[in-house]
This record gives C-alpha cells, sequence and structure tokens, in this order.
C-alpha cells in the first residue's frame, strides 16, 4: 500500500508533465526575460566591467538567472491551487485516500519541475553567447537536483500563500510584492560583498543566495563544496512544506 | 449496516451561519437517497462533512461506522465523491485526467487500463477519451467525473448536485448510468439536489432540507401523501349513478374518492400509472362512458411548501447558479 502511495505522489508530477507538453506556452513566455537578462544586461554589463572581482559576467550571472526565472515560476504555482480550489479538483484530492501531506509535496515536485524546465534555456542561451559552463554531466545533474530542491521549497511557499490568501488578485499582489526583492537582494547578479550592509544581511537570510551559490560552484567554478548550502536548502525546503501541510486543509474552508 | 449515519451534526460557518443546525439523517446500504432543498438549505456542507472536508462543531457523522473526524482515512478508502464543481484537469484528456485519478486512488498497475477502458466505454467517452476535457460538454465531464469516483470500486458514492447546468437529455443520461452501475455493483447512492423530479423519480428515499434542519423524511410516495397524493378527475359523458360508481372505483385497492359532484368525481390515487388503467375498465365494464380524464400527480415541491411554506427551486437563483457553474467549467481547472 505505501508503495502504491509513493506512486500517487509521483502522478502529481506526471500530471504536470502532460500538462507542459499539451500546453508549453507558459515555458517559452517565461523563456523570454532570462535571455533577455543573459544578452542585454549581461553583455551590456559585461562591457563596463562593473564588478571586477567577478570573472566574466555572463558566466557569473548565469546561475542567477537561471534561479530568477525558476523561482519566479515555483512561486507563482500557488495560483493552480487557487484555481483548483474554485474548481473541485482540490475538493476531490482531498478526500482522496492519500495522504494530505502527499499533495503538498506532490504538487511541490510537480512545481519544481514546471519550473525546472529554465535550466535548459537559460544554460543553452549562456552557452550560445560564449559563457563558461562547465560540461561536466555529473555537475549539470547535480546542479538540476539543487535547483529542484530550492523550488521545491519556493513552490511550498507559494502554496502556503496560496492557502492562507485565497483569492487570486491577493495572491498576485504577494508575489509580486517578494519576487523582485527576493532576487535583487540576493547574490544573483552581484557579489555580496559589494552590497550595503542592510541588504547584506537580508541577502544571507535568503533561500536563493544558497541556491546561486551552490549552483555557481557547480556550474562556473567546478567545485563540490556546496554541502553547507544544500543543508541550509533542505532545511527551508522541509520548513516551507511542513507549514505547507499545516496550512493546505484552510484552502478548502 | 448503514452507509451514513449522521446524529445532531451542528456547522457554525464564521461566528453566525448556522449551515446546519443538528442535522441527523440515515442512508441504507444499498439505497438512492437525496438530500433535496432549496439553495443554501446545507445540503453541501453536509456532504462536504461525511466525506471529511468539514470539521463539524457538534454531533457526529460516521460512514459504514467510521467517524468522519476520527476515522477519516478510512472514510475516503470507501467513498466515490463529484463535488458541485468540476474536478478534471481541462488542460489534459479524458484518459489522461482518468490515468492521474486512477495513480492518486492507487490503483494496482496490472488493472489500471483495463480499468479506464471499461469505465470509458461504460459512460460512452472511448471515443472521445483522447480530447482536452476543455471540448468536453457539461454532461460529458459528469459522466467522465462519476466513472473516476467508480474506478476504485467504493462502497458509497457521494454526489453533490450531479446535474446541476445539464440539459434534460444530458441529465437523463447521467442517470441512466448511475442507475445501470447500480444494478450491476449495488453501491448505495447519496446525491443532493435541488431538482425536485430528480430526486422523485431516482431516489427511493428522500430528505427534505431546509435551513440546516432535516423537515421530514420517508419514501418519495409516502412524502407526497402529506400533500394528499395524486389526482385524478374523472368527467363522464351523462349523469352517473354516484353510489354505484362509487362502489365500483373504490373497489380499486390505493384509490379514495376525494368527492363526486353529478357527472364528475375527484380521485386520489397513490399509483396513477398502474391504478388508472383499472380504474377505466371497471367503469367501462360497467357500461358508463367517460368523456374526460385529467391528472395532476402530486410533487414534492408541494411537500417542501406544505412543510414550510417555501419552495425548493426558485428560478431565479437557479439560473444565477447555473451561469456560474457553466462559467467555470469553460474557465477550466
Amino acid at each position: 500500500m505505501h508503495f502504491m502511495k509513493l506512486e500517487s505522489l509521483a502522478s502529481m508530477a506526471e500530471m504536470e508533465l502532460r500538462r507542459l507538453r499539451h500546453d508549453p506556452f507558459e515555458i517559452l513566455t517565461r523563456a523570454v526575460q532570462p535571455i533577455l537578462w543573459i544578452f542585454v544586461f549581461g553583455s551590456v554589463m559585461a562591457r563596463i566591467r562593473a564588478f571586477p572581482s567577478v570573472g566574466d559576467y555572463v558566466t557569473f550571472i548565469t546561475p542567477g538567472v537561471i534561479l530568477q526565472s525558476s523561482t519566479f515560476i515555483s512561486l507563482a504555482y500557488g495560483i493552480a491551487l487557487i484555481f483548483e480550489r474554485e474548481s473541485g479538483i482540490l475538493k476531490k484530492l482531498l478526500t482522496s485516500p492519500i495522504p494530505r501531506s502527499y499533495i503538498v509535496v506532490g504538487r511541490a515536485l510537480a512545481g519544481s519541475i514546471r519550473a525546472s524546465t529554465q535550466y535548459v534555456i537559460v544554460l543553452a542561451s549562456a552557452a550560445i553567447i560564449g559563457a563558461r559552463i562547465s560540461s561536466n554531466p555529473l555537475n549539470l545533474i547535480t546542479g538540476y537536483l539543487v535547483l529542484i530542491l530550492a523550488c521545491m521549497g519556493f513552490t511550498g511557499l507559494s502554496i502556503l500563500i496560496a492557502s492562507s490568501l485565497k483569492t487570486r488578485e491577493r495572491f498576485m499582489g504577494i508575489i509580486g510584492a517578494i519576487t523582485m526583492p527576493l532576487f535583487f537582494a540576493s547574490n544573483a547578479l552581484y557579489p555580496i560583498e559589494v552590497m550595503p550592509d542592510v541588504i547584506k544581511y537580508f541577502s544571507l537570510a535568503n533561500p536563493l543566495t544558497y541556491t546561486v551559490s551552490a549552483m555557481r560552484k557547480l556550474l562556473v567554478s567546478n567545485s563540490y563544496d556546496i554541502l553547507q548550502e544544500t543543508l541550509i536548502l533542505s532545511c527551508f525546503t522541509v520548513l516551507a512544506l511542513g507549514v505547507a501541510i499545516k496550512s493546505l486543509k484552510r484552502i478548502i474552508e | 449496516m448503514r452507509a451514513i449515519e449522521v446524529r445532531d451534526l451542528v456547522k457554525v460557518y464564521g461566528r453566525e451561519v448556522r449551515a446546519l443546525d443538528g442535522v441527523s439523517l440515515d442512508v441504507e446500504e444499498g439505497s438512492v437517497h437525496a438530500l433535496l432543498g432549496p439553495n443554501g438549505a446545507g445540503k453541501t456542507t453536509l456532504i462536504r462533512v461525511v466525506t471529511t472536508q468539514l470539521r463539524p462543531n457538534g454531533g457526529v457523522a460516521r460512514v459504514f461506522g467510521y467517524d468522519v473526524t476520527r476515522d477519516s482515512s478510512m472514510v475516503r478508502e470507501l467513498i466515490g465523491y463529484v463535488p458541485q464543481e468540476m474536478s478534471l484537469w481541462s488542460d489534459l484528456s479524458g484518459y489522461e485526467n482518468m490515468l492521474i485519478y486512477s495513480k492518486i486512488y492507487g490503483i494496482p498497475r496490472d488493472s489500471r487500463d483495463k480499468k479506464i477502458e471499461e469505465l470509458l466505454d461504460f459512460m460512452g467517452l472511448s471515443d472521445s477519451s483522447r480530447r482536452l476535457v476543455r471540448t468536453y460538454s457539461g454532461g460529458m465531464i459528469r459522466r467522465l467525473e462519476i466513472a473516476i469516483a467508480l474506478m476504485h470500486n467504493p462502497r458509497l458514492l457521494i454526489l453533490d448536485e450531479p446535474t446541476i447546468g445539464l440539459d434534460p437529455r444530458a441529465r437523463s443520461l447521467v442517470w441512466d448510468k448511475i442507475s445501470e452501475f447500480r444494478k450491476e455493483n449495488g453501491v448505495t447512492v447519496f446525491f443532493a439536489t435541488h431538482y425536485m423530479d430528480e430526486a422523485d423519480k431516482y431516489a427511493n428515499y428522500v430528505t427534505l432540507l431546509n435551513q440546516g434542519r432535516v423537515v421530514t423524511h420517508g419514501a418519495p410516495s409516502e412524502l407526497k401523501r402529506l400533500v394528499e397524493g395524486n389526482r385524478v378527475l374523472i368527467t363522464f359523458k351523462e349523469h352517473a349513478d354516484n353510489s354505484k360508481l362509487s362502489k365500483i372505483i373504490s373497489s380499486v385497492p390505493g384509490v379514495t374518492i376525494h368527492s363526486f359532484n353529478n357527472d364528475h368525481v375527484e380521485l386520489v390515487v397513490d399509483d396513477v400509472p398502474t391504478k388508472l388503467p383499472t380504474i377505466l375498465e371497471k367503469i367501462f365494464a360497467n357500461g358508463y362512458l367517460v368523456s374526460e380524464v385529467k391528472v395532476r400527480e402530486a410533487t414534492l415541491d408541494e411537500v417542501f411548501i406544505k412543510l414550510t411554506g417555501r419552495k425548493i427551486t426558485e428560478e431565479a437563483g437557479r439560473i444565477k447558479e447555473v451561469v456560474s457553474v457553466r462559467k467555470m467549467i469553460r474557465r477550466g481547472g
């Protein structure tokens, strides 16, 4: 029975992949912004050499842009639950025999898979304009897994916000308000050393910083010194999912 | 064994709204039990408590003996449920919806495909199973949802307004499929509706609900007796012999004479389709000629009006609801 319940968890990810196959439109439109960050912002900033300590700038921001694009998708994923709350899908899921925790973890996995499509798109764009990204398959796969871990946390956060706010308007408002600060107060576009103190502290509490850092080590410096980042990210993801599971019941009340 | 047993159930939303105000009811195993009442009567709230979505503020609800709050996971194994709103992913095909739900419900891999194929075929959806649900009609959506609810062989099927917003043909097709499945599998059906004709026709037991309370309950024919049953008015070609005719008509069981004036008689008949031919045969056999027969069947609506002073179906409310449900289906999962 428990073995079969694991399959029910995986089926949520399968559902997401099937939806993507029928309609890849969101993935394509979501890719426009990161491509512009790489091609326009990246190449312009590289010319003025604003941050000499970071080496090739496009290479430096590639992990940051991957995360920008995929965290935005993860954080927006909760809207799907709000739609499913208005339709009968959530009612149906909550009355099915699978544990409620599986619904949250399954959907978080689904959301992170949707978000992780950006990994391929951004890496390919960066490679086209000559970013020096590791071509070691092991590094690329580990980088992908770190991304999935982080995106599950951000999707969990999004499910939590969706369960608490319940309406599309309020949800979109909050998501709009937190995504950009999360991106700018991180090491995605510039090294932490150049930040003013207040933003520096904020960026150290920002899970995005640790994801970008781990990804940068794997994809740029070819280093596996990512234990600290992985532990912090795991704590973030477990915490976000835990609170989201607790809050899920509220969504249909 | 009772499929559902509800005692003194109370559910309060916020502080003020008593959606359920001490509801008690029993659903016998094997029966088709309708929960009939106007919008806002508490039907959906009761269903959501029984399906383990909401915790009641008081009272108990049990499904096959399992408490809906304490043993909720057991209850979820035993029920198949179709919510009032659409519960499908409209951007997946009919087959894919069944596949994903079959995995969520843990249907064993070796029997999954056969089960899906069987149910799609049974519901007449085989040909459209590869199309996106977005392109389905309202009736197809409902039939697919019922197929999904039946996949894990539940002992109790719970339907919340199963035919809301459907045209009469689609409604009767949905019910034909439910009845056909019941004949084969004997599943207990508990459904909420505000269509009194549907409760009358398809349920063998009805609970009338109003403002969070049970108004009355019983078999449809029993309830209709509360409003003096079905009336049949027979007019004779010529002035008839009252006492002789009275005797002839009264000899048919289940028929009572309400009034007799000169050339017409008003009868109360418990089952018009089977009793009326007998009555007419007896009248003809005794040489009387009939010029006109009028039948007015009692409705559950009349029962409801008599007991509560309000109608079950308020047209304005219904149309608004239908429009919003349609909008929801269009907007999709």
